[in-house]
């Protein structure tokens, strides 16, 4: 039998069609592939100073958009890395005023009125969150603006402010409430975000209430629990117990985290309708949490090897007796030789080595298996509405994702 | 080319239609035809483009150059074709299938904003920071400007220490030495700031000016000096920063464009090592004048607190033959040191009645401060 993905996709393609109108998706994209592209962009990125960075995402992009299939019809994004050069240009000539007097000012007010820089910066960091909501909502529209499927474009109605201003309210409530709150707040905002959302010409709902979220941070609770009972233990005296309790409670901790987002994720993408198509998203969080776990590992225990160099070579460049000390006489004899400049290029080299070799392992071993999973446990019901959805108008969206990109705030996917 | 089945996407629907495309008669271009089809479509061969980076090689998708007012110059229906045959044969008969097009004046325009961008940017970087700082220093309160001094010291303290205790050197009969040179210094003229000066136990030849009057010595730089005068030249150095405020304009400014760079380098792998870069040149550029001035302003506090500026001199001799790597001029934060040297004899030889700035007990008590 031929295993390729196409001859799978084909075989898939034609089992849908006979069984009607449920398509389930596929996801054809393999880590090599993706850890070339993410080295190669980001080595780019590097030599022209950080320029490359527009083509790089627009190809990273391009590559798993193709990869998702949904009905075996593969998403496409059609995103320029011209506009987004353009779009950050935008934001730069907007911006550029706005961050350098703002951080000067805030600066120049914690040293008249506190004692220190902490102060501002803490400032700082305030004044910049609205405008990180507001810019995530942007990059977000421009994402499914340039998203299609089966010749269609996605759309995001304009309304970042608005979101913004519910996310900076949201949060007040969260915090007050001490985190009680949050399912209330991911679903809220996620229907701001999906009722605002377009395929064609037809507009996304979500259905469901935010008390269908609630019992997600049940982990959450357990791992508050575990510490709780830990505290007495502690205070009984019987400290390697207690210490065992507490990590336990992180552990639970880290996975509640992890299913807290894979499992609203199931709901609030369940309870989408888009006309009488339904949505329906079946992901174990188990495995997302095992993908991070081990995939972090192996990225972490690869790229230690240009770290270790990265180390020797600083090393070597602070002053040849300390190798020699710690017994890499060997190593400092074979540096002994070199040009002290071209220490220092070597360095530099190997610092952004470790940089770019993280990033396409990430890639390869985080981001595209939790793609992959969550893609594969993607079904869409009610297709047969399909051919009913017309194109929507081109939403322009001149500065792209300018405000996220100089803002940092990783729209990333 | 044979007749062969293959996907269409009208870009108008959410239909898909199954299709056949085929070489038209003269060769030029593809033939499109389907039973949901209105009527055949013909595809130029020329204006053929597939889409590039996609993760799979069991299919291409082709879509076609035209006037549209897409992201790309590229009509929005597309063509799936699946039939390995035809894809390799577009893949060898098509070399300008992947070519990127672009609209008309996108050139253009990214030469606008690229000129706004770095136009805004330089405007924000050498004019209104600077002109900002300068302002905004001299009217920050100066019982706060010391405060805040206090609080870097204490930054630099642990920053040496890697968070080992104290560093400041307690020996009483040693900062009785530091402290009449700094009367010596400072007694015949008129100061903004009390200067309030401390040795700090570190091997580093080195000193620095933090904001309100805060002036650290530290602990190599004693032991490098032959002389006092060396010391004194330094310190007068320093307090010629503390006088000019330069070290609160340095933190103003540097809140500022720090931000901004950030801000245009982004995000990327190790992009903050090319951004902190970044910053030291610009504050290069900005420093050597600074140090220009305080150099200047410490001949001057010497020649009128009678104080030889021999040491000053020779003091720039020894830092020359301590920078074991050559730091070019313009990544370098103090003009050339041959030339303030030079600076500093041809001062030197023109003074005179200069007397001996510390007594040799009194300069033995100051090395030995931090026993």
């Amino acid at each position: 039998m031929d295993t390729s993905p196409g001859a799978l996709a084909q075989a898939e393609i034609t089992a849908q069609e006979q069984r009607g109108t449920r398509l389930s998706t596929l996801f054809t994209g393999r880590r090599w592939p993706i850890f070339k592209l993410t080295f190669v962009t980001g080595v780019l990125t590097v030599l022209t100073l950080g320029l490359y960075r527009f083509w790089q995402k627009t190809r990273v992009r391009r590559w798993y958009w193709s990869a998702i299939r949904p009905g075996g019809h593969p998403l496409e994004y059609v995103g320029d890395p011209y506009e987004k050069l353009l779009g950050f240009l935008i934001a730069v000539v907007i911006l550029a005023f706005y961050i350098g007097v703002v951080n000067l000012l805030l600066m120049f007010a914690s040293f008249s009125l506190f004692q220190g820089n902490v102060a501002a910066y803490a400032l700082s960091f305030v004044g910049v969150v609205p405008i990180w909501f507001y810019a995530r909502y942007r990059a977000r529209r421009y994402v499914l603006a340039r998203t299609r499927w089966m010749g269609l474009r996605f759309g995001l109605a304009p309304g970042a402010w608005g979101y913004a201003l519910r996310a900076l309210w949201h949060w007040f409530l969260t915090l007050i409430t001490l985190g009680l709150l949050w399912p209330r707040m991911t679903f809220k905002l996620e229907k701001y975000r999906t009722d605002r959302t377009w395929f064609g010409d037809h507009r996304m709902e979500q259905g469901g209430s935010w008390t269908m979220l609630f019992w997600t941070i049940k982990w959450h609770l357990a791992a508050l629990g575990v510490a709780l009972v830990c505290l007495p233990i502690l205070g009984a005296g019987l400290v390697p117990l207690a210490i065992f309790g507490f990590c336990l409670s992180g552990l639970l901790l880290v996975f509640g985290a992890v299913y807290y987002r894979v499992e609203t994720r199931k709901r609030l993408t369940g309870e989408k309708r888009l006309g009488s198509i339904r949505l329906h998203l079946k992901v174990n969080p188990l495995r997302v949490f095992w993908i991070l776990v081990s995939g972090y590992a192996l990225s972490l225990l690869v790229a230690a090897i240009p770290t270790g160099f990265l180390l020797v070579l600083f090393f070597r460049l602070q002053s040849a007796e300390t190798l020699t000390e710690i017994g890499m006489d060997e190593m400092s004899q074979i540096l002994a030789g070199a040009d002290r400049w071209a220490l220092v290029g070597l360095t530099v080299m190997s610092y952004f080595a470790v940089f770019l070799l993280w990033s396409a392992l990430t890639q390869a071993w985080v981001t595209l298996p939790i793609t992959r999973l969550y893609a594969r446990g993607l079904t869409v019901e009610g297709a047969q509405a399909l051919p009913a959805i017309r194109q929507r108008p081109r939403d322009e969206h001149i500065e792209a994702e300018g405000f996220a990109e100089a803002l940092d705030v990783g729209a990333s996917l | 080319m044979q007749k062969t089945e293959a996907q269409f996407f009208d870009g108008l629907t959410a239909g898909r239609h199954d299709v056949h495309v085929a070489l038209s008669d003269d060769r030029q271009a593809m033939i499109i035809t389907g039973d949901t089809l209105p009527e055949p479509l013909r595809w130029t061969l020329m204006d053929l483009r597939a889409l590039s980076d996609t993760g799979h090689t069991d299919r291409l998708t082709l879509t076609r150059h035209a006037e549209t007012d897409d992201e790309a110059p590229r009509d929005p229906a597309r063509l799936v074709l699946l039939d390995p045959e035809l894809i390799a044969w577009m893949h060898r008969t098509r070399p300008g299938l992947f070519r990127a097009d672009m609209h008309k004046g996108t050139w253009r325009k990214i030469g606008i904003y690229t000129g706004g961008a770095v136009a805004a940017a330089g405007l924000m970087l050498f004019v209104i920071l600077p002109a900002m700082a300068n302002t905004l220093a001299q009217i920050i309160p100066i019982e706060r400007e010391i405060a805040f001094g206090k609080v870097v010291v204490r930054q630099m303290e642990r920053v040496l220490g890697s968070g080992s205790g104290s560093l400041r050197c307690t020996d009483p009969a040693g900062i009785a030495a530091l402290d009449k040179m700094v009367t010596r210094l400072t007694e015949t003229r008129e100061m903004q700031y009390q200067i309030s000066s401390q040795v700090f136990d570190h091997g580093m030849v080195n000193a620095f000016a933090a904001p309100g009057g805060q002036v650290v010595v530290l602990r190599g730089l004693l032991e490098a000096a032959e002389s006092p005068e060396e010391v004194a030249g330094v310190l007068a150095h320093e307090i010629g920063h503390v006088e000019s405020r330069d070290a609160t304009r340095h933190a103003l400014r540097t809140a500022g464009s720090a931000g901004l760079l950030t801000m245009i380098i982004g995000d990327f792998s190790g992009g903050a090592a090319i951004a902190l870069v970044g910053e030291k040149l610009m504050t290069a550029a900005y420093s050597r004048e600074a140090e220009a001035a305080a150099d200047l302003f410490a001949l001057d506090m010497l020649q009128q607190a009678d104080v030889s500026a021999d040491g000053f001199a020779r003091f720039f001799d020894e830092l020359d033959d301590l920078q074991g790597i050559e730091i070019p001029a313009y990544l370098s934060t103090h003009p050339i040191t041959a030339d303030r040297a030079d600076q500093a004899r041809d001062f030197a030889r023109e003074q005179s009645g200069t007397r001996p700035i510390l007594s040799d007990a009194e300069w033995r008590a100051l090395q030995n401060i931090c026993r």
